[in-house]
């Protein structure tokens, strides 16, 4: 090995990642050599002086104390841009004026079409207009899951009814709602409430936007949003265009469509799965006489096409807004997230993997070793428990994450588990014209009523009809779930009402257009003994079930702790 | 993958104020580290990091090179630092203090240059030698996390020492010149 070698291979050396044989050369080198050993001392004494600032630093945790502050400076200037405005428009009109002209300068210089200077006169002119607004409200339809996250978004997802009203004078105050949760702040604190689970996060401090309601919070702010929109629509080059129509009200309505780049590449997942990560075209209408907007459409870019996801057509200004709803009423057995706490053996926690803590979190449930699993989510609910409860871990895959989330902080870890089993029984009934047994309801493990299927009308007599009216409650039971388990929508039908069928078809065929495979969602049964309840004057089989659940634990580490906590997916 | 300081600045000023906990947690340990040098007490290091970034969220638009936003920060520090020290003296009425303040705190071998020659590094670079020294990775661990093969992270430490030790020289030549003048 000769000194240009050695010199090449000494980072490597030092870090122990040569093979024996180099490694040895690479000794034998440096023992012969004075002016290698000099550059090994130089290198090895700077690597020490690093170490030690390393060392310095290790304690720093400055970013939840930072976007505290950050969170609190932005609350303020936006009431001071508010205020500002507002005195600005009152006090020297001109200036507001003045603003916009240099907007359409700007544009004029950058993209000359005469369109595009005018599309921006309209949104300057319409973020003119709302400059002195005290509070708005906003009603929308968004493409979400009813119990997801305000900024999930799914373009197969159905409609759901998404409302914002936000206050800003005297004192900034909003609520976010949608079907499965809604959000308050309420000028003080800022609340989050998850109906399903009953469980609720509350945070001493008056967040302008908190729980992934940024997205809605900026749009409320309109003023400001389609200066911004506008803004961002020149300095990226964004297409930005203006129509003519006629509105429902028989006015005059002028159309402004945005076309927005994420800046995401296009083979990152979370693409398009979440508002601010999506390519989107944006449609605002402004009422040409007031000049107010009056509704936004967005729509998502996909390869397939574009798809409406949000359509936002109720907007009022400067309405009065009830002051209950900054105080909601929670029930009473609400459970209330903590944040993690600095554990005694919080370094054994912190030196965790992402997939470490995720075995060592699922390990726990099968345990029901609830102290252990509270390291890893501070919410347990009972909800939570009664589902992991007993599990085992079959497996897990390799983390993920994506361009928009730091993997440091945030990353999904795949599973697969297998839910410890519960007990149901299934109602069956053969009093009808075609005298075969069909499933009529079922119970929980506790015998509860779980769910009933209701048939409108009798059960139709089959071209065999004989064969199924042979059929024992338990083999009709097997039937059944053997005609599930194959997807055979068909087959299913003939124990199940029609409605039913249909919805177990459309799920089937759903779940293939997402590329998921619906079986993998059957639980695994074991059919028991059938047998007579006078109670329900009915014939009930105990079926044994057991899932087993392969999906993406969320896991995150942004907290005071430093810990892996659970962050969804189960 | 991780993105780029420029991509980052970006989100921010695009309405994305969440993003900036992204650069906070990418500048917090070189920042604090940079501040513990030159203050005594740890407690006031924290609060002058926190004020830097702070400061420097509020001041986003007006930053020029998105992609110079470390050393840009590091130019607030030295900023708020000044304020320290000045308004340390003023506390204690006396104004001589605040001559003799600064050269008294600093740190007999002012190992803070460190964090300013890493400021001067290329940004790989600078991710390297902060997720490797700063954030405790091991190579192997930097490899994945800035997704680069385990050879190409083990080169650019070597050139990122290279240059690090340049510049080192440089500013500690500057420095023991400055100690002179200020000594006789």
């Amino acid at each position: 090995m000769n000194c240009a070698e050695c010199r090449d291979d000494l980072v490597a050396y030092l870090e122990g990642l040569l093979d024996a044989e180099t490694s040895r050369q690479c000794r034998a080198h440096l023992e012969n050599c004075a002016a290698c050993r000099a550059e090994l001392a130089a290198l090895t004494a700077l690597q020490r002086r690093l170490a030690e600032r390393g060392r310095v630093a290790s304690e720093a945790s400055l970013v939840q104390p930072v976007m505290r502050r950050v969170h609190q400076a932005q609350a303020l200037s936006e009431r001071e841009t508010i205020m500002s405005r507002l005195f600005r428009r009152w006090g020297f009109g001109l200036g507001a004026v003045a603003g916009a002209a240099v907007i359409v300068i700007g544009i004029l210089l950058v993209s000359s079409p005469k369109a595009q200077a005018t599309a921006a006169q309209v949104m300057a002119n319409g973020a003119k207009a709302v400059a002195q607004l005290t509070s708005i409200h906003l009603r929308g339809q968004l493409r979400t899951a009813p119990a997801d996250n305000f900024g999930y978004i799914n373009a197969d997802n159905d409609f759901v009814t998404i409302e914002l009203w936000k206050q800003f004078e005297p004192e900034l105050k909003w609520r976010v709602e949608k079907p499965g949760r809604f959000a308050v702040m309420d000028g003080e604190s800022t609340l989050l409430y998850i109906k399903k689970a009953k469980l609720g996060y509350r945070f001493p401090m008056a967040s302008p936007a908190a729980f992934d309601t940024g997205w809605l919070q900026r749009i409320a702010n309109l003023s400001k949003t389609i200066t911004n929109e506008l803004e961002n629509a020149i300095e990226r080059k964004w297409g930005l265009s203006l129509t003519e129509e006629r509105g429902a009200d028989g006015r005059m309505k002028a159309v402004v469509t945005v076309k927005a780049k994420s800046g995401l590449p296009d083979n990152d997942y979370l693409k398009n799965s979440f508002l601010n990560t999506a390519d989107t075209r944006r449609v605002y209408r402004f009422d040409e006489q007031s000049e107010l907007l009056e509704s936004v459409q967005i729509y998502l870019e996909r390869p397939a096409g574009e798809v409406l996801i949000f359509d936002l057509n109720q907007i009022d200004y400067n309405q009065p807004i009830d002051s209950a709803l900054w105080k909601p009423e929670l029930p009473a057995d609400v459970t209330w997230h903590h944040e993690p706490q600095v554990l005694p053996d919080n370094a054994k926690y912190q030196a965790m993997t992402a997939e470490q803590a995720a075995r060592a979190f699922f390990e726990a449930c099968g345990r029901k070793d609830w102290t252990e699993v509270a390291k890893f989510t501070p919410d347990l609910t009972p909800r939570l428990k009664k589902y992991l409860g007993g599990l085992q871990l079959v497996s897990l895959g390799k983390p993920f994450s994506s361009k928009a989330q730091n993997t440091n902080l945030q990353c999904f870890v795949p599973y697969e588990i297998r839910l410890h089993p519960t007990d149901i029984y299934i109602r069956l009934s053969n009093s009808n014209t075609a005298k075969r047994f069909v499933i009529t309801g079922q119970y929980d493990s506790d015998m509860k009523p779980d769910e009933e299927l209701k048939w409108t009308k009798e059960p139709p007599v089959l071209p065999n009809n004989e064969v199924y009216a042979r059929m024992t409650p338990v083999e009709v039971v097997k039937a059944f779930f053997e005609a599930s388990r194959n997807l055979d929508s068909e087959e299913v039908a003939k124990f199940i009402p029609e409605s039913e069928a249909a919805k177990f078809k459309k799920q089937a065929s759903d779940a293939k257009a997402a590329g998921m495979d619906l079986r993998n969602l059957i639980p695994d049964t074991e059919v028991g003994d059938a047998f007579w309840s006078k109670e329900h004057s009915a014939w009930l089989v105990k079926v044994r079930m057991s899932h087993v659940k392969k999906w993406n634990l969320a896991l995150r580490r942004d907290n005071p702790a430093g810990r892996w906590q659970f962050d969804g997916g189960l | 993958m991780e993105l780029s300081d420029q991509e980052y600045v970006e989100r921010c000023r695009d309405g994305s104020p969440d993003e900036f906990r992204r650069l906070v947690d990418r500048y917090q340990k070189p920042l604090f580290a940079y501040l513990a040098g030159r203050l005594e007490n740890r407690s006031q290091a924290e609060e002058a990091a926190q004020e830097s970034f702070v400061r420097a969220f509020q001041s986003l638009k007006k930053l020029r090179k998105p992609e110079s936003f470390y050393s840009w920060l590091l130019g607030i520090a030295g900023r708020v630092l000044k304020e320290q020290f000045r308004s340390q003296a003023r506390r204690e009425r006396d104004r001589e203090i605040a001559e003799t303040l600064l050269p008294e705190a600093a740190d007999p071998a002012p190992d803070y240059l460190i964090e300013e020659a890493i400021a001067v590094l290329p940004e790989t670079h600078r991710q390297v030698i902060l997720l490797r020294y700063y954030e405790g990775l091991s190579c192997q661990e930097v490899a994945t996390r800035l997704n680069m093969p385990l050879g190409t992270v083990t080169k650019t430490l070597s050139r990122a020492y290279g240059l690090l030790r340049q510049e080192l020289q440089a500013r500690e030549r500057a420095e023991r010149t400055v100690n002179q003048v200020q000594e006789p």
